[in-house]
């Protein structure tokens, strides 16, 4: 005998993520998940971001498997930084984020940062209750990433470009890049965390507040 | 990558309606997954096996139908499946598509036997 389900499998998870939303909304809390590889720069652009934030009150969630590294690097900027150590999880999902806002007062922020583990796939999956999504990808992961990524890329709001002084000794083809961006339909920023260029259009996205 | 997690999910969502329906045994789980759900089926189904011993799902067989991205596109309404290398739209080139299939991941249907008549309900999808 044949038993109709649909059922979605994350349905737990969406329903929290959807309620954390609600919730979001109701402060007009900005609240953004940034996704991409390891390395790629997204502690280091949430870096920039705290020391450019002026009056925008930020706080941030920072995910990772093991360590409080990152964490310490936030906290140095006198952010309210709440660490979720995913202990091998590829992935933040709503649970952990919900936990995390138990240590973290919102009513005080302008926005919400949280930091995904370092995966182009997992990620994207996941719903955290965010406003926007935010890929970061890297000079030297190659320029090929949003073809082979395409699903990450497609579901972000805006895509960032981070190392871009990194330009002149690596191989990198910014046109086919940039192709590859306006064909799945999103805005590119430009940036390097390293010298500071392009951080100005980022600040701009953000203090904007609308995906 | 995180298909464990994703089994066990599906696991306890097979065993609660075969439960309610009062089967003895789960023979075929029917699952729709979206190409970019981020889940391998493959590694699904070895998964599936593994946690489904000895519970009534134990030897089921899991039948995935991988679900095709595809996207409407919001100027023109027409709807179509992108090319990695050309996700605009076909009709008008616009490049405003939003994404209609390709991410869903649910359970579709049990097959069990000697459940009670008449307690099959679908528990609906939102």
């Amino acid at each position: 005998m044949q038993i109709p389900v649909v059922q979605k499998v994350l349905a737990a998870n969406d329903l929290l993520a959807g309620e954390m939303r609600a919730e979001f909304e109701k402060f007009g809390l900005f609240v953004v998940n940034i996704m991409g590889s390891p390395g790629a720069g997204k502690t280091s652009l949430i870096e920039q971001t705290l020391s450019r934030a002026g009056d925008l009150k930020i706080g941030v969630v920072e995910g990772d498997l093991a360590t409080s590294l990152d964490a310490e690097r936030i906290a140095r900027h006198g952010a309210q930084v709440v660490q979720i150590n995913t202990g091998g999880a590829c992935h933040l999902d709503a649970s952990m984020v919900r936990k995390a806002l138990d240590r973290i007062d919102v009513t005080s922020l302008d926005v919400l940062i949280i930091e995904n583990v370092g995966n182009l796939v997992c990620p994207v999956s996941f719903d955290l209750g965010e406003t926007a999504r935010v890929v970061v990808c890297s000079i030297p992961e190659g320029d090929d990433k949003v073809l082979k990524y395409p699903a990450i890329f497609s579901s972000a709001s805006i895509v960032v470009l981070n190392k871009i002084d990194l330009l002149p000794y690596v191989p990198f083809d910014l046109a086919k890049f940039e192709e590859s961006i306006a064909n799945i339909g999103r805005r590119l920023i430009k940036v390097s965390c390293n010298t500071g260029d392009g951080l100005d259009n980022w600040m701009e996205w953000l203090r904007a507040r609308q995906v | 990558m995180h298909e464990l997690g994703i089994t066990q999910n599906v696991l306890s969502i097979v065993l609660k309606e075969a439960t309610k329906a009062g089967a003895s045994r789960v023979t075929k789980v029917s699952l729709k997954v979206g190409e970019w759900s981020t889940v391998e089926p493959d590694c699904l189904k070895f998964y599936f096996g593994i946690l489904a011993k000895g519970t009534l799902a134990e030897g089921a067989e899991v039948a995935v139908e991988q679900v095709p991205v595809a996207y409407a596109c919001e100027n023109c309404g027409h709807e179509y499946i992108p090319l990695v290398s050309a996700f605009a739209c076909p009709r008008c080139s616009s490049n405003k598509g939003k994404l209609i299939t390709g991410r869903e991941l649910f359970v579709d249907s049990i097959e069990v036997e000697n459940a009670d008549s008449g307690s099959a309900k679908s528990s609906g999808c939102k």
